[in-house]
């Protein structure tokens, strides 16, 4: 297989299969989850100060007290690379160009130097928050082959892109055919491992806050 | 229709107004520290070099500007050999700008030969033998 | 077979220096260094003309319409100079059964050393028929002359990789000449059509070396495919600043700006067209404004579109409807399963009272 061969399926074949997938694992886990349902609470709902639903959702974006000075990697290293993620995928314009070939919807980027430097310090907060996994006694034991596995699929668009962006190893081509394919294993995973938490994070938070919202704890 | 007709600015019109270094890639000067070597290298050992100007990433407006830089020299040859061919001496001895055409008169191929003579404008010595034999034929015809 | 080629050049009032300077032309469009065309043309001079047949198969034409404007050296002293082309349907004088007489003496006389050039790909649905010379299919002629030649010529992307004909769905079952003969060496000359240059450079390096060129993982020689289009681009500069033509007409094109974003494939195109141009050195795609096609890659014609980005999905999405319907239809079909469960479990739920705990400690 040859260098346009390999680019040509990724572009079509593979693109297909992997957004197919993706949106099958969606929609089939997201239907699954909600479609679970609790029994009602049938007690009287107590009402406290900042116990909601809507509250717990922005409350679980802070660390908790005292949290961050035990744990600073996970809290300021998490923050770091899911910004730094959201930023690379959704402003730089030539993905966002891609999401206007696909569907037609489109909003500004942002410059493609500040993309490339956040690129960057994804990666470094990635590898930052990894190695703290690896030398942490407690994360070590608690980490299933998941989680280094997402990890990695995580990780390799983000490097294979910056990459082949900046011409680095491979020709161009070469490397933005792994970067597409990257993206697809990526789009693959996600609906089944925990990564599916870009979707649920929101909607459990929610959950969680309501529940203990009518007991009139707020979490 | 001429040229103007059409909306389109050639960026690479050697003598055309507008803005000269667009088409520049800045691929041409480290050239001239190639040819300021090749030149050493002649005067050292006697070896000569030969640089295949379209096998290197220049632009047209590239090559009018090394052209420029080089200037004009003392002597300009003509082959007329399968179309017309020029072997011009840069402002550098020793430097040639050597141009082929076809027979149509379409630029082939271009080179810089850094030699004290370019090589076409040698003489072969077979072919040598072979004029010298036609000159007896000449000779012994006039007798 | 007649005396060296230099003899039959210098009596045809071609000089050493024409001969010298067409050399000197023809490494520089194989890329080679300058001082590889003294050596070709000490080497050329002393050859002898190969008797060369050419089959035409399944193909437009347009590889021999593209030879035939082979300006370096032009054609007729191509065909009178370099080589014997002892069979060539479009261009020969003889036809019907005197063209076939020609090709079987040509192949008797010459068995082992004549050089094969094909062009076209060969169709192998319904046993062939749907290409015939002669009441005989492609791939019948191409075995026959294939066993006595000495080497074999792809002449175009058909007959390379299969080309147009092949592309999906591919009705006449088209296939390369490498995907018939195995036993011989080949040579790919793709493209669509080839560089006439390319085509003289092969047969030059034949003539001078007594060989076929070094080649690449897909049988085309390095000389003229090592490179990308895009490696030899005079825009290339434009393309590492980052300066691209968003349309054909805008300012950046006005400009000569790289073409990567209009939907050129020379990033992944391994050909020599920037280097030897086309129309005797007029101009190439590219410099006229247009980017390159990937004419020269196998399955060109089904790279997703000409005008698309290589950075862009070649086809619209395809699954986007099933998936989605498939999945939810999954999602439903989970959760009523597990609200069966849980409504059994409800059913078979017995409450335990304090009772029954004292009773079973």
């Amino acid at each position: 297989m040859n260098d346009l061969l390999f680019l040509t399926w990724v572009r079509s074949t593979g693109l297909n299969i992997a957004i197919g997938i993706f949106l099958l694992g969606v929609l089939w886990r997201l239907f699954e989850i909600y479609s679970l349902g609790r029994k009602t609470d049938l007690s009287a709902p107590r009402h406290a100060p900042g116990a909601s639903g809507l509250h717990t959702v922005f409350r679980r974006s802070l660390p908790p007290p005292g949290m961050l000075k035990r744990s600073p990697v996970s809290y300021i290293g998490g923050y770091i690379f899911h910004i730094g993620l959201a930023i690379v995928v959704f402003l730089f314009v030539p993905h966002i160009l891609l999401v206007t070939n696909l569907t037609g919807l489109s909003w500004p980027g942002l410059p493609s130097q500040f993309v490339d430097l956040a690129a960057v310090v994804t990666m470094a907060a990635m590898i930052v928050v990894l190695v703290d996994r690896i030398n942490k006694p407690a994360k070590r034991f608690l980490s299933t082959f998941e989680d280094w596995f997402t990890w990695a699929v995580t990780f390799l668009p983000v490097l294979t892109g910056w990459m082949a962006v900046q011409h680095l190893l491979l020709p161009y081509t070469l490397m933005l055919a792994l970067h597409i394919l990257s993206v697809e294993i990526l789009l693959v995973v996600l609906p089944f491992t925990k990564l599916f938490h870009a979707f649920t994070l929101f909607g459990s938070r929610w959950y969680n806050g309501r529940a203990n919202g009518h007991k009139g704890v707020p979490v | 229709m001429s040229l103007d007709a059409i909306p389109i600015r050639i960026v690479d019109l050697p003598s055309g107004g507008g803005d000269r270094s667009a088409g520049l890639t800045g691929n041409a000067r480290p050239l001239l520290h190639e040819l300021s070597a090749s030149v050493q290298r002649l005067l050292d050992t006697g070896d000569t070099t030969t640089i295949d100007l379209s096998a290197l990433p220049l632009t047209p407006a590239d090559l009018d500007w090394l052209r420029d830089k080089l200037g004009e020299g003392e002597i300009a040859m003509t082959l007329q050999a399968g179309g017309e061919s020029t072997l011009s001496e840069t402002a550098c001895p020793g430097i040639w700008w050597v141009t082929h055409r076809n027979a149509q008169g379409v630029e082939t191929s271009q080179f810089i030969e850094v030699a004290f003579v370019p090589e076409l404008a040698r003489a072969h010595p077979e072919d040598v033998a072979i004029g010298r034999e036609s000159l007896e034929h000449l000779i012994s015809d006039l007798e | 077979m007649q005396g060296p080629l230099i003899d039959t050049l210098a009596r045809q009032g071609i000089s050493r220096r024409t001969f010298l300077k067409y050399c000197a032309t023809l490494a520089s469009m194989m890329a080679l260094p300058p001082a590889a065309g003294r050596a070709m043309a000490e080497a050329m001079a002393a050859a002898r003309r190969p008797s060369v047949i050419w089959l035409p198969f399944q193909e437009c034409t347009g590889c021999t319409e593209s030879i035939t404007r082979s300006h370096a050296p032009s054609l007729e002293g191509m065909i009178f100079d370099l080589i014997s082309l002892d069979y060539q349907e479009t261009l020969m004088a003889a036809a019907g059964h005197q063209a076939e007489e020609a090709r079987l003496n040509a192949m008797k006389e010459n068995k082992g050393k004549y050089l094969l050039i094909v062009d076209g790909s060969i169709p192998l649905g319904i046993d062939g028929a749907y290409s015939c010379i002669g009441g005989r299919s492609n791939v019948d002629i191409l075995k026959e002359a294939a066993e006595g030649c000495a080497a074999i010529v792809a002449m175009g992307s058909c007959a390379s990789y299969g080309g147009i004909p092949k592309a999906n769905p591919n009705p006449t079952g088209a296939v390369s000449v490498s995907d018939i003969i195995k036993d011989k060496p080949i040579v790919n000359i793709p493209g669509c059509p080839p560089i006439p240059a390319v085509m003289t450079g092969v047969l030059a390096h034949y003539l001078s070396f007594g060989t076929l060129p070094e080649l690449d993982d897909k049988g085309r020689p390095k000389a003229f495919y090592g490179e990308t289009i895009h490696d030899r681009c005079y825009r290339r500069p434009f393309y590492d600043q980052g300066k691209f033509a968003k349309t054909f007409d805008d300012a950046g094109a006005r400009q000569g700006w790289c073409l990567f974003e209009l939907g050129c494939k020379g990033p992944v195109t391994h050909n020599a067209c920037a280097t030897t141009k086309w129309n005797g050195g007029t101009s190439w795609p590219v410099e006229s404004g247009h980017g390159c096609l990937g004419c020269s890659e196998p399955d060109f014609w089904d790279a997703g579109g000409f005008y698309k980005a290589l950075s862009m999905p070649a086809d619209p999405l395809k699954f986007v409807a099933a998936a989605s319907v498939a999945g939810a239809a999954a999602g439903v079909a989970v959760s009523v399963a597990n609200r069966g469960k849980k409504s059994a479990a409800k059913s078979a739920h017995e409450p335990t009272t304090l009772t029954d705990l004292e009773k079973s400690s």
